[in-house]
């Protein structure tokens, strides 16, 4: 080691931190790119609804307690929704981001791996054991639920060593089958076509202050977790025997990402039901955007999966207002012509 | 670094296919692992690295058993790569070398000044410099050989241990990263590889370690090894070694049996066949 790198000119990395630095200022062009659009979009859903408020109602609203109207439409539904919202795309995404890693395949998704239909099953279960129960028990409920569906993808996709490719088939199963018994029980319980409509197909009606708040003591640390594994997880993207050579512990490293995934999916569900194609998408989208490395590709695409949210769930309050119709159908109708275009032309 | 190997078996889910093998392969070596498929030898290799658990025995690096050491001290002192590795995605040269600093990054770090000149030391050292910024799918065979070498060698090993690095590549190719192993040895990093081509261990390698059903068939420097009933023992088919006349060095070969060769060129020597 030692005479080996000494040989190297006065400032050899000169150059190589020229490109670096070149490289990398992209990122954060995209970042502060996707933040202003954010806000930007964020606005707007604060101004669009049911009612319409202008700029500077919606800006009073969020601000002062001047007009006690757009103060009450503004914080007691719109804002809370936003960031609901917000919450929901950001998790998605980056359990998507990490799954397609994790897997080292393309079409990896928290829906089409199963864990969605997992936590989406405990959330339904406690509904309709209880109607009355408690956001933070829907909420623990479906990381339960996330976590038992990321476990048993990896127990039955395990044979000494994970394979992407049994992954992905176990997710397939396993997401058709917790989706049956999903129905099953939705259609045996009385409330079935109000609220279920909207869980099955992923909605943001009626989410509240609550959501956000029984939610946040998962979706910080998992987004936190995501972050510290983006670099363990670019490893794991060059295989197995290479990232063991490298110093990872491939099975545990797997394993915390895809628990992180678990918590990610389940808050994401708790709020907002059976949301699809978001986790497809985003990183994707994130990688055509800031390239391979998933220590970019973790922020981004949870800026780029907040950001599909709101922009779907504005859609869908404003398509047939003063009614609405479930947000997770415009994310649906996003997603799918791009899942068979990946399927086509990258599967 | 010494690497030494005591009484190691591993395997497979309770099938053994390194048995109790023992070897001390001395700082700045260059070997050549060679054998049959299916012998153990890619296993051998794994055990060596970390990568495989042994049922029982260790292996040393320097005087630690590398069991005790964790995942990426021993990556920052052993590098291995693997048979046709696969990153599997539109990654440039440039983000698979840096990967290679891992073992030496902490969580969150920025990359320092050391990992800047490892990166370009091992582009440099793997000849990658130039297509540094192509993705590795737009590469040919021997590019794409010699990024994966850079990778090992951003982690600044003192140990290099290879699967087969020549499989798939053209005869040019090949040379190339036997060169280039050869002038990493120079420089002091102790190479071990797995070698399926003969001719290349016995032209490159100080030492050739035969590796059958489990076990060290023989080993030692490839004039004194690499003699015909040995190589029969190990390989299973007719062999004859012949002599390189530029170097001296071993050539082993397959006995010709004439029933397939070509008629036209019956063979001019008067031995008989035997």
């Amino acid at each position: 080691m030692t005479g080996m790198a000494a040989h190297s000119s006065a400032d050899p990395g000169a150059f190589a931190r020229r490109r670096a630095l070149k490289a990398g200022s992209r990122p954060l062009a995209v970042v502060a790119l996707a933040v202003a659009a954010l806000f930007g979009l964020g606005f707007l859903s604060l101004m669009y609804g049911a009612v319409t408020l202008s700029p500077g109602e919606a800006w009073s609203g969020l601000t002062s307690d001047s007009n006690v109207f757009a103060r009450n439409v503004v914080w007691q539904i719109r804002y809370p929704r936003l960031l609901d919202g917000m919450i929901v795309g950001a998790a998605l995404a980056v359990s998507g981001t990490l799954l397609q890693g994790v897997t080292r395949n393309p079409l990896a998704d928290p829906t089409i791996l199963g864990i969605t239909a997992a936590a989406g099953l405990a959330s339904a279960t406690v509904i309709v054991i209880d109607p009355q129960v408690p956001q933070w028990g829907i909420v623990l409920a479906c990381v339960v639920g996330g976590l038992v569906g990321a476990g048993v993808l990896f127990v039955i996709a395990w044979r000494g060593v994970v394979s992407p490719v049994r992954l992905a088939l176990a997710g397939v199963a396993l997401s058709a089958f917790f989706g049956a018994v999903i129905v099953a029980l939705l259609s045996s319980s009385r409330t079935f076509l109000q609220t279920s409509l909207g869980f099955l197909a992923g909605g943001l009606y009626g989410s509240e202050w609550r959501d956000f708040q029984a939610a946040a003591p998962y979706v910080v640390p998992g987004l936190i977790g995501a972050v510290l594994l983006s670099g363990r997880l670019n490893v794991l993207a060059l295989g197995d025997e290479v990232a063991a050579g490298l110093g990872v512990l491939t099975d545990r490293t797997r394993l915390l990402i895809l628990a992180v995934c678990g918590v990610l999916t389940a808050v994401a569900v708790s709020i907002a039901g059976l949301v699809s194609f978001v986790g497809l998408v985003c990183p994707h989208l994130a990688r055509y955007t800031v390239g391979a490395d998933n220590r970019y590709l973790v922020p981004v695409s949870a800026l780029y999966g907040a950001l599909l949210i709101t922009a779907a769930d504005l859609t869908a309050r404003l398509v047939i207002a003063p009614s609405e119709i479930p947000m997770g159908i415009f994310t649906a109708a996003v997603g799918a012509p791009f899942l068979l275009y990946l399927v086509k032309f990258k599967g | 670094m010494k690497l030494t190997v005591e009484n190691l078996s591993l395997g497979y889910s309770g099938r053994t296919v390194v048995k109790d093998v023992s070897l001390a392969i001395d700082a700045g070596e260059m070997v050549a692992i060679v054998g049959p498929n299916g012998s153990g030898k890619s296993t051998l290799l794994r055990g060596m690295s970390r990568l495989l658990k042994p049922e029982s025995g260790r292996v040393l690096l320097a005087e630690t058993d590398i069991r005790h050491m964790g995942a990426r001290e021993v990556a920052r002192q052993l590098a291995v790569l693997p048979q046709a590795p696969d990153a599997g995605s539109d990654l440039t040269v440039r983000e698979l070398v840096w990967r290679g600093r891992y073992p030496h990054q902490g969580i969150l770090q920025r990359a320092t000044k050391a990992d800047y000149e490892a990166v370009h030391w091992a582009m440099h050292g793997a000849d990658v410099a130039d297509f540094a910024e192509r993705p590795l799918a737009e590469l040919s065979g021997g590019e794409r050989q010699r990024a994966w070498i850079a990778l090992a060698l951003a982690q600044q090993p003192r140990v290099f241990l290879l699967d087969e690095p020549t499989s798939f590549l053209d005869i040019a190719h090949q040379v190339e990263v036997m060169h280039l192993l050869r002038r990493l040895n120079h420089e002091g990093m102790t190479v071990v590889a797995v070698l399926h081509d003969l001719v290349l261990a016995g032209r490159h390698a100080d030492r050739v370690i035969a590796i059958r059903d489990g076990q060290v068939e023989f080993d030692g420097p490839p004039r004194e090894v690499f003699e015909p009933r040995a190589l029969e023992r190990v390989f299973n088919v007719p062999m004859m070694v012949i002599q390189d006349p530029e170097t001296g060095l071993p050539i082993p070969l397959p006995r010709p049996d004439p029933r397939f060769c070509p008629v036209a060129h019956a063979p001019a020597t008067d031995e008989p066949g035997k």
